[in-house]
């Protein structure tokens, strides 16, 4: 009895400690079956590899990965969102912007979460905070009202059409 | 090798050579040659696909000891698995007494008997072992207060054979099933050594006297080709959604399983079966999930009218989901649509309150809100039915073992294994039950892994290969690297995607299928004049998408044809000319008396399509559906019905 208790504490401080830090207090978002919260356990116990940059890559090559990258997403919603971003950003953004945006829609497993972030459901983590994360929740809100009914065709890439 | 060196005599234009593991191409017009490392790997197992099937399989296979390769064109926790909301059915009999018995029945009739019943045997049976297995894996399902798995209600699922009324039998992980399946998955195949090859294309199957050996794919990152040589191959794909203009899937859904099938030679089965979800966002298609119906959510005519309760007394709008979106259809060809062209529905979620939206229905706010401009806490969501499954794929036994039908017997394929929504087992017949298919994942997945355990020995020599197996493949990729074509991917894409969403939607009726199979054909064959506009091989966006409009185009062709060959309606398809269901008797009407239709006069029979690849005509032929379960002591099979919800 004593032991169960002990390891629920130390999993409480476990998952608390090892919660990513936010710049708002945590969101009570989540499904809520008839009691508990996503306990996150999946993510806590099996970690996945960390998510490490790409050594010797020109930024040429860097912007041609990041497009394929942004276009082939988890979910209909962020192959809209983020092709259409890489359309409109991806050939003018300086070396860190390229890394930041990199980092931002390679390391974090969930697509679902990067959606949250852009559309302000749910607080970015300090990590991902910065320039690119800045234009992407400016470009989500869609101030101009433009119709975002599906990817864009690469072919505003093809030089020779122009 | 140096352009234009100095090359073998027998070196002549227009043929293919492999020099020190270099594959070279030497073209027709000039002297240039293009040129394709080309890596050969060996492994136990190849799986081609990490999505929720994919990492099953070879999560199974790496625990057994099988030397295991995965092969994907996206990092496994971007697989399309991830966008899935809804959760997993199991009779796990928390919420109220179950039995998985009632869970089989509910997918048999859901599968309005095109299902083959030992398949569907085999995963409701499995079901609840299944699920309590991915908890001892570590997902988090969400409890109840008790402690036990949560399971809610989801469309089609009763109790006591459809006596008892609905049944709560969805287990979900918050609102991220789809995700925490993948990682769970993902995570623990990397402690038992499984090799990823990740952001690599697969081009096609390598097979030598109607065996699979392995498969050929181009690895995106630097251009390299690898051709990954296995007794035991199996194809986790996914779907196909991406032939509609509008249809729920990612960009990913290119069916590129099914076609490297077709190209080998190999049926496909019942690919005029898409399944049409009743709440895709007009416009975008994006899919507000069964859930919010699950939740309380109605759907309303323009004239703020609950019409499921006409069309679906008793299940009403958690019917089964072809007959909501067949529904949805009736009411807007009635007059009755919503909106300034009258074109679509609405579903109403702000009679909810807004805390049980907030907490319950994460998500479909943001979704609303972009892509349809709608607040739900006050409007409602205007709504279309959109192509979201496939129920249709590559055959398999129930084993996960590929079959092709030869001489009037289903035959064993060597080597090759299929599961997910690439497969067709077949255990969603002609309608899929929403949270069946993360099941399908699991349960399938687990099988092909047991299979190969079964009938093969890790670290058992591989027979002899081809030295030049593959090189098609790689010829076709130069090609259309370098197509000069006059008419743009795009361009194709659209017609096809145009062509099959005013053709092959919802209700289909003969002259509008036919005119649709004429101008497939046609869009199949300016597939020969395509263009191509980025030339490199590293990262080669373009080259990529052509690669997929040719996988999407060998299942357009398929779908329709066989659409337009299937004279009844069943499931989800639904033909204008054509209303009723054609059995084998007459299920409507008392059986005794009646004389039972022969084969070729009934349509409760699966539909094998194959592919001429370089006309694009497509050879239909068919199967019996299984009509009997794995045992019939423990659970008897349930001979045809009418259905109704």
């Amino acid at each position: 009895m004593l032991g169960v208790l002990v390891k629920r504490v130390v999993n409480r401080v476990y998952q608390v400690v090892l919660r990513p830090t936010l710049a708002c207090p945590v969101s009570t978002r989540g499904y809520k079956g008839e009691a508990s919260d996503d306990s996150r356990g999946d993510l806590i116990e099996i970690p996945l590899p960390p998510w490490t940059e790409k050594d010797g890559e020109t930024m040429d090559m860097k912007r041609r990965r990041l497009l394929f990258q942004s276009r082939k997403r988890g979910m209909l919603e962020n192959c809209i969102l983020l092709s259409l971003f890489a359309k409109k950003y991806l050939n003018t953004m300086s070396e860190t912007q390229l890394r930041q945006y990199d980092r931002l829609i390679n390391e974090p497993s969930n697509d679902w979460d990067i959606y949250y972030w852009a559309t302000e459901a749910q607080p970015v983590p300090n990590v991902y905070a910065g320039e690119i994360m800045d234009l992407l929740k400016e470009f989500t809100k869609n101030k101009d009202q433009e119709q975002r009914l599906d990817a864009p065709n690469l072919e505003y890439l093809d030089k020779g059409s122009q | 090798m140096p352009k234009n060196s100095y090359l073998p005599w027998y070196f002549l234009p227009g043929t293919t050579h492999y020099y020190e593991n270099v594959l070279l191409l030497n073209k027709h017009s000039d002297r240039q040659i293009s040129q394709y490392p080309v890596v050969d790997h060996h492994f136990d197992a190849v799986v081609v696909g990490a999505g929720g099937a994919g990492l099953r399989a070879a999560f199974g296979l790496s625990e057994a000891g099988f030397n295991t390769a995965c092969v994907t064109k996206l990092f496994p926790t971007r697989s399309h698995t991830v966008a899935a909301q809804g959760g997993i059915n199991a009779a796990l009999g928390n919420m109220e007494a179950d039995d998985w018995r009632w869970h089989f029945y509910d997918t048999v009739k859901g599968s309005d008997w095109l299902g083959d019943q030992d398949a569907i045997h085999y995963m409701t049976e499995q079901a609840p072992a299944s699920v309590v297995e991915l908890e001892n894996f570590g997902m988090p399902f969400s409890r109840t207060e008790d402690g036990k798995i949560y399971q809610r209600a989801f469309g089609g699922q009763s109790l006591k054979f459809g006596k008892g009324g609905q049944a709560h039998r969805c287990c979900c992980v918050a609102d991220r099933t789809g995700h925490s399946l993948l990682h769970t998955l993902y995570g623990r195949s990397l402690r038992f050594d499984t090799s990823y090859f990740v952001e690599y294309f697969a081009l096609d199957l390598l097979m030598e006297d109607g065996e699979c050996k392995g498969v050929i794919a181009f690895c995106m990152e630097d251009g390299s080709i690898h051709r990954f040589r296995s007794k035991n191959t199996v194809i986790a794909t996914g779907g196909y959604g991406r032939t509609y203009f509008s249809c729920t899937s990612a960009h990913t859904s290119t069916g590129d399983g099914n076609a490297m099938v077709t190209r080998a030679g190999l049926p496909c089965q019942d690919l005029e079966f898409v399944q049409f979800h009743p709440t895709g966002i007009y416009g975008a298609g994006c899919l507000i999930t069964e859930g919010c119906r699950g939740e309380g959510g109605i759907l309303i005519n323009s004239e703020g009218e609950r019409f499921m309760e006409r069309y679906a007394p008793n299940a009403k709008d958690l019917a089964s989901r072809d007959v909501v979106s067949r529904s949805m259809t009736i009411e807007i060809r009635e007059g009755r649509g919503c909106g300034p062209e009258k074109d679509h529905v609405y579903l109403q979620l702000h009679h909810l309150p807004p805390q049980q939206l907030a907490v319950r229905l994460p998500g479909i706010s943001e979704t609303a809100m972009i892509f349809a401009g709608v607040e739900v806490t006050k409007e409602p969501i205007p709504v279309l039915p959109t192509v979201h499954y496939n129920m249709g794929g590559v055959p398999t036994n129930y084993k996960g073992q590929v079959i092709t039908h030869v001489g009037g017997e289903d035959k064993v394929v060597p080597g090759l294994y299929a599961c997910g929504e690439a497969a067709c087992a077949s255990v969603h017949g002609a309608n899929r039950l929403g949270a069946n298919s993360l099941l399908d994942l699991v349960v399938f997945g687990r099988a092909c892994a047991l299979t190969i355990a079964e009938t093969g020995t890790p670290g058992e020599k591989l027979s002899p290969l081809k030295p030049n197996a593959g090189e098609e493949s790689v010829a076709n990729l130069d090609k259309i690297r370098f197509a000069e074509g006059t008419i743009r991917t795009s361009e194709i894409r659209l017609n096809m995607q145009k062509t099959m969403q005013n053709h092959a939607a919802v209700f289909r009726t003969g002259d509008l299928l036919k005119e649709g199979c004429d101008k497939m054909d046609a869009i199949y064959q300016s597939m020969e004049d395509i263009k191509t506009f980025d030339r490199g091989i590293v990262w080669n966006t373009d080259l990529v998408e052509s690669l997929e409009l040719q996988n999407l185009m060998l299942n357009a062709v398929q779908t329709i044809h066989s659409a337009e060959a299937r004279k009844e309606s069943r499931g989800a398809h639904a033909r204008e000319d054509y209303q009723d269901r054609m059995d084998e008797l007459d299920y409507a009407k008392p059986l005794a008396g009646q004389e039972k239709k022969s084969f070729d006069q009934h349509w409760r029979k699966h539909t094998l399509s194959t592919v001429d690849i370089k006309t694009g005509k497509v050879t239909l032929g068919y199967r019996p559906v299984i009509d009997r379960s794995l045992d019939q002591e423990e659970c008897s099979a349930i001979p045809p019905a009418i259905r109704s919800y």
